[in-house]
């Protein structure tokens, strides 16, 4: 498994076109619509998008990732950190900040490699 | 050397900036990008000149069209811009209106400064991983100034990451 993380706009899903070969119909990109990973897809990008929608029905997002481990060997996972700011006062807002730091935990730990960008450069972190 | 600086908010940029830019050598040069708008913005600026105080800058105001600034400056002098998201701010949020293209802009214009100025040291924010859900023109600021950063990072020799006063280069090497 291979998470890629940064900040918005850092250059992720570009880095993972090209370093991987993935074509669009190897990604699923997430936003706050998606109700469910498409695990026949190699590429899952913004986990936190869909970790955004699953908080805002209550449901634990790292959860969703857990029902079968051996399917997430082969996957890429793309994930915006969002951990950097100041603690928002929407309680919404701050619980899907935290689940999105668990949900990371847990794929980083299972990961072969973790991969952060910095202005479109990537650093392999593990 | 061009060198490339962001992070977050004071985690030490500007003060590493300027002593990246002082070794570069002289005349040396500080790019004033602010446009005060009121008194804390005034007292700010106040505050950075008396903290620049014996480092001899000279001090180019230009807070819009970057390039101008070069014509009252000798290119092989030592820049320092500080900062490029100030800069993108007064292009794109400007009293006549919101400028949609001034991150195509700004980056090109960087872009041709860096190649005629080679000796610039740039201060950018890393204002992207808070978990906010923003408004479109807000979005689209951040998502603009991404565009710069990287766009900019590939053609700076130096990209330095600062965090607490400690210093990650992910492109070439530290300076200092």
């Amino acid at each position: 498994m291979i998470v890629i993380i940064g900040g918005s706009y850092q250059g992720k899903l570009d880095f993972a076109r090209e370093r991987f070969g993935l074509t669009d119909d190897d990604i699923q990109i997430c936003d706050e619509t998606t109700d469910a990973i498409d695990f026949s897809r190699r590429c899952i990008a913004y986990i936190d998008r869909f970790g955004l929608n699953r908080i805002r029905s209550g449901i634990e997002p790292a959860d969703c990732f857990k029902t079968d481990p051996v399917r997430l060997k082969d996957m890429i996972f793309i994930a915006n950190d969002i951990s950097g700011g100041v603690v928002p006062v929407d309680p919404v807002l701050r619980a899907w900040r935290e689940a999105c730091g668990r949900l990371n935990l847990y794929l980083c730990r299972e990961a072969d490699e973790v991969w952060r960008l910095f202005c479109g450069i990537p650093q392999r972190i593990k | 050397m061009s060198t490339y600086i962001s992070g977050g908010c004071k985690n030490g940029k500007s003060y590493y900036a300027q002593r990246v830019a002082k070794a570069g050598g002289a005349p040396l040069y500080y790019i004033a990008t602010m446009i005060p708008h009121d008194a804390e913005d005034h007292a700010r600026i106040c505050r950075h000149r008396i903290e620049r105080e014996g480092w001899d800058f000279e001090t180019l105001e230009c807070g819009l069209d970057i390039l101008r600034c070069l014509e009252d400056a000798d290119p092989k002098g030592s820049f320092l811009l500080d900062s490029v998201t100030a800069l993108l701010s007064n292009e794109m949020f400007t009293p006549e209106g919101i400028r949609m293209d001034a991150p195509e802009r700004v980056a090109e214009a960087l872009e041709t400064f860096i190649k005629r100025a080679p000796n610039t040291v740039l201060v950018s924010d890393y204002i992207f991983s808070d978990a906010m859900l923003y408004d479109e023109l807000t979005e689209a600021y951040r998502r603009g100034l991404a565009a710069i950063d990287r766009r900019i990072a590939r053609c700076c020799d130096n990209v330095i990451e600062v965090t607490c006063g400690q210093f990650i280069a992910h492109k070439g090497a530290l300076p200092l």
